[in-house]
C-alpha cells in the first residue's frame, strides 16, 4: 500500500513504531523492534502497520480484516491502551505520547500470546459458551418463522447498546481482575450475558444467572470501570454488571452464594472500619464526585433492600474517604426519608 | 482425521445458516465449519443497511409478488425467475425466524420489526437494526451455533479441493496457528466464502479478506463460474478508503450534491432521486465526476452526501455507525458537514455456478451466499437482497447437503498430496534473486481493474485490463514471502489471497470483454444498450487446460416478460 502523498497540507512526521515481537518457534522471550516511517495526518495505526509489513518487514504479524472498526480483529495495545488499530489515528496518539515521536504497539493482555500482536481468542469464546451467551428462545424450533414476537421500543433500547459489542476483547485486556485470575468471566461476557437476560424472548435467565453468581463470576468484579473506559464502542458495560448484580440479589433467596456473603463483608468494611479499596471505586480516574453520583445510587438501592453492594478484593485506605463517608451517611439518611414518605 | 459428512468453508451468514440447518435436518451428521477468521469477524458484520422481506409491517400493501418483481427488474432481467420466487417467498419466514432466535431488530411503534425504504424497492421493506444489521444477524447466528455445539475450525485457511476424476475427496486447508496443512476428507463440501470485490483493492468497500478464495478453489478444480463480469459499484464509498456509507443514509433522506450544490439525481432518476438502483446512481456519480462537476482533492475527485438537514437527533439515533466512520476515516462530522464520497466496488453478483438447490456441477460440492451464483441478483443486486440471499440459500445449502451426503463417499487425501500442497504454498519463501512484492502487485491489480474493468467499460480498455492481469500473473511467479515461520504466517496468507484474486480477475475481465452489451452493473461505452437477442443469457467461465474458457447458460424466465428498465 502506498500512503497517498501530499494529501494534506500539514506535512508529515517521522514516527517510530516500537513493535512487540515474539515468534514462539525461535524466540525464548519477547523483544521490541523499531520501525520509523513518515506519517501524515489522517493515517491510522493499522495503515502504518500495513505499510511496515509491506515495505519494511513482512514478518510483523497482526490481525486485521474489515479495516472499518466493525469486525473487532485488530485490537491491540497502542501506547499501553487497548484499542482498535484501524480506527486509531496516529497523530492523535502522538499528541499524547509520553516519549515524543514514539508509539509503542503491543498485543492485548489477559489472553494467551500466539505471535507478535496476535493473541488467542479461544478462551473468550469458551467463556461465552460457559455462560450461555445466547438466546434460548421461548419459541419452540418447530414454530419458528411463523410470527414475530412483539417487542416494544422500550425493551429494544434495554439491549440495543449492548448489541454493539464486536468482541474485540479490548475490555478483556484492560480488566484488572483478569490479570490476577484468568478464569474470571470477563467484562464482554458479562455484557453479553446481561443483553440476553433482559431479552423477553429468552428462557434461560435463571440458569445463566446461577452460573454467573458462582466463583469467577459477576461478584468478582471490582467496579474499577476500566472495561467501560476502554470499550471501543463506548458501551456502558458497568450498567450491565450492575444490572446482573441487582438480578442476582433479587433472586438471592433462591441462590444463596458465596458472592453475596462477600458482599456482607463489604458492608461491614465500610460501616465499621471506614475503609475502602482503591480498585473498588474509580475515584482515581473519575474523581470523587463522579463516583458518588454514579455508584452510590446503586449501593443505596441495595442498602434499602437490606442488601449489600459488591465485595472488595483488597483493603487499603483511600484519599477522599472522608468526603465519601459523609456523603454516604447523608445519602443513606436521604433514601431512608424517601422510603418513609413513600410508605405513607 | 475421521471423514466428515459436511465440511462448510466459511463462517459468514451463509456458512453459519448452512451449519444450523444441516444439523437440524440430520442431527447424526458429522459437520465442520472452517473459517479463516473467527466467524463473528466475517464480512457479513459490515452490512449496515438491512435485509428485504415483504412483511408488510411498514407498508401494509406490500406483497411478496412486488418484491419478486422489483428483484427481477433490478437484475435487468438476468436473474432466474424461479430462483427469485424462492428468495422472496422465503424472506418473511426467514426474517421472523431470526427474530424468534433473538436478532435485535429495530421496532416500529406497534412493536413489529421496523422496515425502511431502500434503493430499487417499490415499498419500504428493508428490515434493519439501526445501522448494524449484518453485525447483529451474524452475532445471532454465531450465538445459536455455539448453543448447538457446531464444530468450528477457526483460523483455518482453505487451500484447495482434493479431486479424483470428477469427484471431490474433500478439502485441504492450512491451520494458521500451526502452519500445518491438514486434510478434511468429506462426503460433501459447501463453499460459503463470500465475495471477490476486494480485487479492486483500494477502490473497494470490502474487508481485506474478501478475495474470492472459495470461487478460486472451485475454479481451479474445473467448476464453472457464472456472470463474473457483474461487479456492483456502490455509489457512496468514502473518498479516501473506499469504505462504505450505507444506502440507509439516503433512505433516511440524505442528498447527493455536486460542486454546484445541485441535487443531480434529478437529471438521472427524477422520480426515485437518490433512491434509484445502485448501478444507475453509481453511473450518475461517475458521470458527474467525468463531466467535471465533482470536487477536487489530492485523493481524487468526489461528490457530497449531505445529511446535515436531517438533524443531529436522527443522525445519532439511526445512523450512528455512519457518523463514526466518517469522523474516523474522513475527519468529517455529518451533522455539520457533507460527507465526501465516490463510487466503490462493493458486491460480486457473479460466483460459483449453482442450481436452485445450490448444487455445483461437481457431485457433493455446493456453494451459497455471495460466493455462489444461483442467480437471484442477475446483472445488478438490489440493496438488502444480499443478506436475504445468504440466509435463504445458506439454509437451502445446509439442507441439501445434509439430505444428499449419504449419496457420496468421502475420498482419501494422501500425505503425499498434503506435502505437495505445502511445498507449493511455501514456494515463494525460497525465491532467490529478483523478486516481486505482493503489496505492489495487489495495488496494481486494483488499479487496472478500477480503470479498465470498472464502471464504464470499453473494448480497448478491457483488452488492456486482460493484458495487465496476465502480466501480473507472470510477475506473481516471483513473489517473495518474507515471513518464513510456520506460526500464524499472515504474510503467506496474503500471498495466497493475491493468487486467488489474480485467478478470478481473469474471469471477470474475460466475461466483461465478451459481453457486448450494457446490462445492470456492466456498462459498455461501445455497446450502450441492452441486447436481449444476443445477450439475454448467463456467462460461464471455466478453467480448461490452464486457460479461461467462455460458455453460456440460458436465463430461466417466468411470469415477467423482458421490459426496458427505467426508474
Ligand atoms: C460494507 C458492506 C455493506 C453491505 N450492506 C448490505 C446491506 O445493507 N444489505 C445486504 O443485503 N447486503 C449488504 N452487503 C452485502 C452482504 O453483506 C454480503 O454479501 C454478505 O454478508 C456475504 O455473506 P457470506 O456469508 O456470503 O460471506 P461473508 O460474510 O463474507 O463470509 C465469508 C466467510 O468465509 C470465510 N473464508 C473466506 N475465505 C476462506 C478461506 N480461504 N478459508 C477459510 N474460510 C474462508 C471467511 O472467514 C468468512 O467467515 C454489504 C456488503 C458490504 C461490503
Ligand atoms: S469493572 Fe469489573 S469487569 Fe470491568 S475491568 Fe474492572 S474488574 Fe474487570
Ligand atoms: S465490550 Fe467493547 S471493548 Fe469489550 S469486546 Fe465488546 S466492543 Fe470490545
Ligand atoms: S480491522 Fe476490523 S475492527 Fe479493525
Amino acid at each position: 500500500m502506498t500512503l497517498p502523498a501530499a494529501q494534506h497540507t500539514e506535512g508529515k512526521k517521522n514516527v517510530t513504531f516500537r513493535v512487540f515481537r515474539f515468534n514462539p518457534q525461535v524466540d525464548s522471550k519477547p523483544y521490541f523492534d523499531d520501525y520509523t516511517i513518515p506519517v501524515e495526518r489522517g493515517i491510522t495505526v493499522l495503515r502504518s502497520l500495513n505499510y511496515i509489513k509491506e515495505h519494511i518487514d513482512g514478518s510483523v504479524s497482526f490481525r486485521a480484516f474489515c479495516q472499518a472498526g466493525i469486525c473487532g480483529s485488530c485490537s491491540m495495545r497502542v501506547n499501553g491502551l487497548s484499542q482498535l488499530a484501524c480506527t486509531t489515528q496516529v497523530w492523535d496518539v502522538l499528541a499524547k505520547s509520553r516519549e515524543p515521536g514514539i508509539i509503542k504497539v503491543e498485543p492485548l493482555r489477559n489472553l494467551p500470546l500466539i505471535k507478535d500482536l496476535i493473541v488467542d481468542m479461544d478462551p473468550l469464546v469458551g467463556k461465552m459458551v460457559h455462560y450461555s451467551n445466547w438466546i434460548d428462545s421461548t419459541m419452540p424450533e418447530a414454530k419458528m418463522g411463523i410470527k414475530e414476537f412483539l417487542i416494544s421500543e422500550e425493551e429494544f433500547l434495554r439491549y440495543d447498546k449492548a448489541t454493539d459489542c464486536i468482541l474485540c476483547a479490548s475490555c478483556v485486556s484492560e480488566c484488572s481482575i483478569l490479570r490476577a485470575n484468568k478464569e474470571y468471566v470477563s467484562p464482554a461476557v458479562l455484557l453479553k450475558s446481561y443483553r440476553m437476560s433482559v431479552d423477553s424472548r429468552d428462557s434461560m435467565h435463571e440458569q445463566r444467572l446461577a452460573e454467573l453468581v458462582k466463583d469467577h463470576g459477576v461478584w468478582d468484579c471490582t467496579h474499577c470501570y476500566r472495561c467501560q473506559e476502554s470499550c471501543v464502542k463506548s458501551i456502558p458495560i458497568m450498567d450491565a454488571i450492575h444490572g446482573l448484580r441487582e438480578d442476582a440479589i433479587e433472586s438471592r433467596g433462591k441462590h444463596d452464594t458465596s458472592g453475596s456473603k462477600h458482599a456482607e463483608a463489604f458492608m461491614t468494611d465500610i460501616e465499621k472500619k471506614g475503609k475502602l479499596i482503591e480498585a473498588t471505586l474509580p475515584i482515581r480516574t473519575n474523581g470523587v464526585v463522579w463516583t458518588l453520583q454514579n455508584l452510590l445510587p446503586m449501593a443505596m438501592k441495595m442498602i434499602m433492600k437490606r442488601r449489600t453492594p459488591p465485595p472488595p478484593p483488597l483493603v487499603k485506605s483511600v484519599k477522599g474517604i472522608k468526603i465519601f463517608r459523609t456523603m454516604f451517611r447523608e445519602m443513606t439518611e436521604h433514601v431512608k426519608q424517601d422510603q418513609k414518605s413513600h410508605k405513607k | 482425521m475421521k471423514p466428515f459428512d459436511i465440511v462448510i468453508v466459511g463462517g459468514g451468514g451463509a456458512g453459519l445458516y448452512a451449519a444450523m440447518e444441516a444439523m437440524k435436518t440430520n442431527p447424526a451428521l458429522n459437520i465442520a465449519v472452517l473459517s479463516k477468521v473467527y466467524p463473528n469477524r466475517s464480512h457479513t458484520s459490515a452490512a449496515q443497511g438491512g435485509a428485504n422481506a415483504a412483511l408488510g409491517n411498514k407498508a401494509k400493501d406490500d406483497t411478496v409478488e412486488m418484491h419478486i418483481f422489483d428483484t427481477i427488474k433490478g437484475s435487468d432481467y438476468l436473474a432466474d425467475q424461479d430462483a427469485v420466487d424462492v428468495l422472496c417467498s422465503e424472506a418473511p419466514k426467514i426474517i421472523r425466524e431470526l427474530e424468534n432466535m433473538g436478532t435485535p431488530w429495530s421496532r416500529l411503534e406497534d412493536s413489529t420489526i421496523a422496515q425502511r425504504p431502500f434503493g430499487g424497492a417499490g415499498r419500504p421493506r428493508c428490515c434493519y437494526c439501526s445501522d448494524k444489521t449484518g453485525h447483529t444477524i451474524l452475532q445471532t447466528l454465531y450465538e445459536q451455533c455455539l448453543r448447538k455445539g457446531v464444530l468450528f475450525f477457526n483460523e483455518y485457511f482453505a487451500l484447495n479441493l482434493s479431486v479424483s476424476g470428477s469427484c471431490s475427496n474433500g478439502l485441504i486447508a492450512m491451520n494458521m496457528k500451526s502452519g500445518k496443512v491438514e486434510a478434511f476428507p468429506a462426503k460433501t463440501v459447501i463453499f460459503a466464502t463470500g465475495g471477490y470485490a476486494k480485487m479492486y483493492w483500494n477502490r473497494s468497500s470490502n474487508a481485506a479478506g474478501n478475495t474470492g478464495d472459495g470461487q478460486a478453489i472451485a475454479y481451479r478444480a474445473g467448476i464453472p463460474m457464472k456472470d463474473m463480469e457483474f461487479v456492483q459499484f456502490h455509489p457512496t464509498g468514502l473518498r479516501k478508503s473506499g469504505l462504505l456509507v450505507t444506502e440507509g443514509a439516503r433512505g433516511e433522506g440524505g442528498y447527493l450534491l455536486n460542486k454546484d450544490g445541485e441535487r443531480f439525481m434529478a437529471r438521472y432518476a427524477p422520480e426515485k432521486m437518490e433512491l434509484g438502483p445502485r448501478d444507475l446512481v453509481s453511473r450518475s456519480l461517475e458521470t458527474e465526476i467525468l463531466q467535471g462537476r465533482g470536487f477536487d482533492s489530492p485523493a481524487g475527485k468526489y461528490l457530497h452526501l449531505d445529511l446535515t438537514h436531517l438533524g443531529a437527533d436522527l443522525i445519532k439515533s439511526r445512523l450512528p455507525q455512519i457518523r463514526e466512520m466518517s469522523m474516523n476515516f474522513e475527519g468529517v462530522d455529518p451533522i455539520e458537514e457533507p460527507i465526501p464520497v465516490r463510487p466503490t466496488a462493493h458486491y460480486s453478483m457473479g460466483g460459483i455456478d449453482t442450481d436452485n438447490q445450490t448444487r455445483t456441477v461437481m457431485g457433493g460440492v455446493y456453494a451459497a451466499g455471495e460466493c455462489g451464483c444461483v442467480s437471484v441478483h442477475g446483472a445488478n443486486r438490489l440493496g438488502g437482497n444480499s443478506l436475504l440471499d445468504i440466509l435463504v440459500f445458506g439454509r437451502i445449502a445446509g439442507r441439501t447437503a445434509a439430505e444428499e451426503a449419504g449419496r457420496f463417499t468421502p475420498g482419501t487425501i494422501s500425505e503425499a498430496e498434503l506435502h505437495a500442497q505445502l511445498q507449493e504454498v511455501r514456494g515463494g519463501m525460497q525465491s532467490a534473486g529478483r523478486y516481486e512484492r505482493y503489496g505492489e502487485l495487489r495495488e496494481e491489480l486494483g488499479q487496472t481493474l478500477a480503470l479498465n474493468v470498472g464502471i464504464f467499460r470499453e473494448s480497448s480498455l478491457l483488452q488492456k485490463g486482460i493484458e495487465d492481469i496476465a502480466e501480473l500473473k507472470e510477475r506473481f511467479k516471483k513473489v517473495r514471502i518474507f515471513d518464513t515461520s510456520d506460526v500464524f504466517n499472515t504474510n503467506l496468507m496474503q500471498v495466497l489471497e493475491l493468487k486467488n484474486m489474480l485467478d478470478l480477475a481473469e474471469t471477470v475481465a474475460a466475461g466483461a470483454f465478451a459481453r457486448e452489451e450494457s446490462r445492470g452493473s456492466h456498462t459498455r461505452i461501445d455497446f450502450p444498450v441492452r441486447d436481449d437477442a444476443k445477450w439475454h443469457k448467463h456467462t460461464l467461465t471455466t478453467l480448461v487446460n490452464g486457460k479461461v474458457t467462455l460458455g453460456e447458460k440460458p436465463v430461466t424466465m417466468g411470469r415477467y416478460e423482458l421490459q426496458e428498465r427505467t426508474y
